[in-house]
């Protein structure tokens, strides 16, 4: 019991003096905002509103929250998965874009954060053909809200 | 019949003689007067106050390619072409689709986000070539690619010239 005890309290300890094994996640917009404006801003323009053929982020990108394949669109695309960002920095650049851009699209719920470790795997997969997958990952969102809309 | 307009008039003489207040002229009078000298104690001359702190302070001439906010540009400088640094000559239209890169501000010693975007739909300028590509990288990386034709979300993709617009303060690690 004792030991048991001693165990939690370095536990303790090691979470108070090491805040950033904690806040390994943690946001920081002005480096976010940085990252969009380097290596996402150039194609997608500054509110995200894109251009012609460029994809729009605002009030779109949060359909793809709607759906696990859709959810994982957004790291497997060029842009997101080649990037020369670290696997933390591109998890807080999409997650500032999604609070920033999503707007009318994000999911009444909300969503769940990307974490390093979730952009880390699904990068590794970077998707070879995009715009009919985007497209069957749309379509198939749109039939799950329509699922949603009829129960 | 010009009994009955001198008895208009009367009525309507008495009727306004009797409601509408006798100080109601000055009373508008000095309305227009005091509105008259408050006018320019409005903040009409906003724009010469102090500078937001994401603007950096200048040096140099924007027509010379060694100006600092040109370090990655690579084309005619619109500064030449009848455009500024910040804008495009007449008649030619904006890419919103443009190359980012970093400058380094020698005036205020910050690097600043620079976005260079592309003038298009005339003829290339032909004037101030300038090719300084600092960053630029091959075009396997597209995004950071500065040879390649940014008039990508224009009606016209024809050239015509380079701006180079501060859009932000590099952030520093």
């Amino acid at each position: 019991m004792a030991r048991a005890m001693i165990k939690g309290l370095m536990l303790a300890v090691m979470v108070a003096i090491c805040p950033g094994l904690a806040a390994d996640d943690a946001m920081n917009p002005e480096r976010a905002k940085y990252h969009y404006q380097m290596f996402c801003q150039g194609c997608h323009t500054p509110d995200g509103a894109g251009a012609n053929a460029i994809p729009p982020l605002k009030d779109f990108m949060g359909y793809f929250l709607r759906s696990q394949r859709g959810r994982e669109f957004m790291v497997r695309v060029p842009g997101s998965a080649l990037s020369t960002l670290d696997d933390a920095e591109l998890a807080e650049v999409l997650n500032w874009s999604i609070d920033n851009f999503a707007g009318v699209s994000l999911p009444a719920a909300g969503y769940v954060p990307y974490t390093s470790q979730e952009v880390a795997v699904l990068r590794a997969q970077p998707l070879q053909e995009i715009e009919n997958h985007r497209a069957s990952v749309l379509a198939e969102i749109a039939a799950l809200e329509a699922q949603g809309a009829e129960s | 019949m010009m009994s009955f307009i001198d008895r208009l008039l009367e009525q309507r003489a008495r009727s306004a003689a009797q409601q509408a207040p006798r100080r109601g002229m000055l009373k508008a009078l000095g309305g227009v007067l005091v509105g008259a000298s408050t006018l320019p104690l409005l903040p009409v001359a906003r724009a010469a106050g102090p500078e937001p702190t994401s603007r950096p302070q200048e040096s140099g001439s924007e027509t010379d390619c060694d100006y600092w906010r040109y370090c990655a540009i690579d084309g005619f400088l619109c500064s030449c072409c009848g455009g500024s640094a910040n804008s495009c000559p007449p008649g030619t239209e904006m890419s919103p689709v443009t190359w980012i890169g970093t400058c380094h501000n020698p005036a205020d010693g910050r690097n600043y986000v620079i976005s260079y975007n592309d003038c298009c739909g005339k003829p290339g300028c032909g004037a101030c070539l300038c090719q300084r590509d600092e960053g630029d990288r091959p075009p396997y990386r597209p995004d950071k690619t500065n040879d390649i034709n940014w008039c990508l979300g224009t009606s016209s993709a024809a050239y015509h010239c380079s701006a180079a617009v501060v859009v932000g303060v590099a952030f520093e690690e």
